[in-house]
């Protein structure tokens, strides 16, 4: 009785979840299997928009060119994150100062960064094409979101540089957990700085290194902001991503069925992908 | 008896004027009127109400790309729709075909005087569901300070000149144009396409021809390698380059020598000091070059508005080329009707000679024409070129049927 009192509390919070998160599941898709267009009558379609995204190189592109940001970002991101909080971390005195500026593009608007960036990035008297032009490295003068085998990475840069404060803040909440006197016991030991950090820090970072993995890869294989602003998506499709197709397909052709479908496959491989990651990492987290 | 019938008569009166100057309030959403696109609303709504002080307007800025988001719910719902909405062809075609959308009537007095390049092109499904307000030309951008240091004398209006004009400009240092995939590269294939084109632009957006078979489209991707070839442009740089910061920055600021884009941006170039230029119309085979023009911009009624007359009355004021005239100056944009005021200044002149002579090609994509998805489709296979301009003209065609098959 007493037991079943208890989960007659969660009703309230299952009731949430039911209506916010599973019914729009659900009904995304429901109308992946229609020709919706946002209005009037949705008819139904059976499997062609599953069958058209898995028959179209393009859909099978977007996500592999999704896959790819991810992975980069991820990686990328949280290595930069790190490497400045175990710098911070020494640094008690300048320390508030620089998560705060670190952590300060992260609140910026997306709109505002793509913009900006835009025109660092712009072949006509960019800035980063300048910079290299004023310190003799002209030979690196290139159209970065102009030529397709770099606007990925250059978006991705960006997005590197808006989010590494934010790793590092997550980094910085784990270091501040580290007792101080497993610190000073490796000290004792005569452990230097660096194997400190590999044998006593960074194990002890587990738990920051699978909030930081599994934040940044659902944020990244759900991204669509910058691309959007920095590059529509082009050229030819290089920096079109999975979230980006659906919007897209959604706001600009009214495939509101379709997009449905997308949504649906995106979901899928979002649900696929942290569920195996974050099992993975608490395992090495058990074994530590 | 005969005072009986007088007290009828007199209350019948009464009824009958307190019904007609009960006050109405509409509400009209729009996606101009606001302070950066103010479309002389500021001085027509005022005069409509003037004209018609039992109706009072309520205008809702609503930005093009939030009425996609905003609108749909509240049509859908059927009892909280506005009364009268703008909108594009491409959301006559999904609203009107959902059943949204008052019918207009092909017998009301303006549907008549149409442009014929339009009038046709607005029947969806046998119904009339959009008031045409405003056409907008998309065309070439023209420094005239730039032609003139390289000894050109006129812009250039047929493929031939535009060829001269760029060795001329390349051979004294001056870039000749920018011809960016996302919006000037794809204007110029795109117009140069139809115009050359012995297939409808329907007939290649449903589908009954094929854009890889047709001599228009390939000869018109085979007129770009010749731009590229005369130094025009350097490709690379224009497959990402963005149409609507870098492209009008470099032209504001006099480093380019000419621009394919919209005619809207003739406000902010007329203030810009120093900058001397024309708009003028595409270069094509055609001795006058091509007028791109597009549909900008409707009326629409909500099929289950409560003033409907009302409604009407509004978009009989817009009709009148006295008032459509003042939100065109504003807009930069050309009427929809023949022999409507042009709010286009002189600068324009050689856009408008195209026009006047009739090589006018419609954008196919915002008059329905072409489906949505070949947006994105042209400027991908114009990027495609740039980046590749050894690409066999069938590899991007066959793209665009496939886009084709894909929206059917």
């Amino acid at each position: 009785m007493k037991i079943k009192s208890i989960y007659l509390f969660t009703l309230p919070a299952l009731l949430v979840m039911l209506i916010f998160y599973l019914y729009p599941i659900a009904l995304s898709f429901k109308m992946s299997f229609t020709d919706f267009t946002g209005v009037g009558i949705a008819n139904d379609v059976g499997w062609k928009n599953y069958d058209r995204i898995f028959s179209r190189q393009r859909y099978l592109d977007a996500i592999q060119i999704t896959f790819t940001f991810s992975f980069i970002v991820v990686i990328i991101q949280n290595l930069i994150g790190l490497f400045f909080a175990a710098l911070l971390f020494k640094m008690p005195t300048i320390r508030n100062f620089c998560r705060a500026a670190l952590f300060t593009p992260s609140m910026m608007s997306f709109v505002i960064v793509g913009y900006v960036w835009q025109f660092i990035y712009s072949p006509y008297n960019g800035g980063l094409n300048s910079l290299l032009g004023s310190i003799g490295l002209e030979s690196l003068q290139h159209t970065w979101l102009g030529d397709p085998s770099t606007a990925l990475f250059a978006i991705t840069a960006t997005h590197i540089w808006m989010f590494v404060g934010y790793s590092c803040a997550i980094f910085l909440a784990g270091f501040a957990n580290i007792p101080a006197d497993i610190q000073e016991a490796g000290r004792l030991d005569g452990a230097s700085a660096w194997q400190r950090f590999r044998y006593l820090e960074l194990p002890l970072l587990a738990p920051s290194i699978t909030i930081n993995i599994v934040l940044s890869t659902i944020g990244t294989l759900k991204t669509f902001e910058l691309p959007f602003i920095m590059t529509g998506g082009g050229p030819v499709g290089s920096t079109r991503t999975l979230s980006l197709e659906i919007m897209q397909n959604l706001f600009g052709q009214y495939k509101f069925g379709f997009a449905g479908a997308l949504s649906i496959v995106m979901l899928i491989v979002i649900i696929f992908i942290v569920f195996f990651l974050n099992r993975f990492l608490k395992n090495k987290e058990d074994n530590l | 008896m005969k005072k009986t019938k007088l007290t009828g008569v007199a209350l019948s009166l009464m009824i009958a004027s307190s019904a007609i100057a009960k006050n109405v309030t509409l509400e009209v959403t729009a996606w101009k009127g606001n302070e950066a696109e103010p479309a002389g609303f500021g001085t027509l709504l005022p005069k409509f109400h003037a004209e018609n002080p039992n109706i009072k307007i309520e205008l809702n800025y609503i930005s093009r790309g939030d009425t996609n988001v905003v609108l749909p719910p509240r049509l859908q719902s059927g009892k909280n729709a506005p009364d009268i909405m703008m909108v594009d062809m491409p959301l006559v075609k999904v609203w009107g075909d959902a059943g949204l959308l008052k019918d207009l009537g092909t017998d009301s007095s303006w549907f008549n005087n149409v442009l014929p390049s339009i009038k046709n092109s607005l029947i969806s499904n046998n119904a009339l569901y959009v008031q045409p307000i405003e056409v907008v030309g998309l065309g070439n951008f023209v420094n005239l300070d730039l032609l003139a240091k390289a000894g050109i004398s006129e812009p250039p209006k047929t493929i031939d000149d535009l060829l001269t004009a760029c060795q001329k400009l390349d051979a004294k240092g001056i870039v000749p144009m920018l011809f960016s995939a996302g919006l000037s590269g794809s204007m110029f294939v795109v117009a140069n396409g139809i115009d050359l084109s012995d297939a409808e632009p329907w007939a290649l957006g449903s589908g009954q021809s094929k854009f890889a078979d047709n001599q228009g489209f390939n000869k018109s991707l085979d007129i770009t390698r010749q731009l590229i070839d005369a130094n025009c442009f350097d490709p690379k740089l224009q497959a990402g380059l963005d149409p609507w910061t870098t492209s009008l920055t470099e032209f504001r600021s006099g480093n380019v020598a000419m621009l394919p884009q919209g005619a809207w941006n003739m406000k902010a170039f007329d203030e810009q000091e120093g900058l001397n230029y024309v708009f003028t119309s595409l270069p094509s085979n055609q001795t006058t070059g091509i007028a791109l023009d597009t549909f900008a911009m409707g009326w629409a009624i909500s099929s289950t508005t409560k003033h409907s007359e009302e409604a009407q009355l509004f978009l009989d004021f817009f009709s009148r080329d006295e008032n459509l005239a003042i939100l065109l100056k504003e807009d930069s944009g050309y009427s929809p009707y023949s022999n409507g005021t042009s709010g286009l200044s002189s600068l324009a002149q050689g856009y408008n000679d195209a026009r006047d002579a009739g090589n006018i090609v419609m954008w196919p994509v915002y008059m329905n024409h072409w489906p949505a998805t070949m947006e994105a489709a042209t400027i991908d296979g114009v990027a495609s070129l740039l980046l590749k301009p050894s690409m066999d003209n069938e590899d991007i065609l066959e793209v665009w049927d496939e886009v084709v098959e894909d929206s059917l």
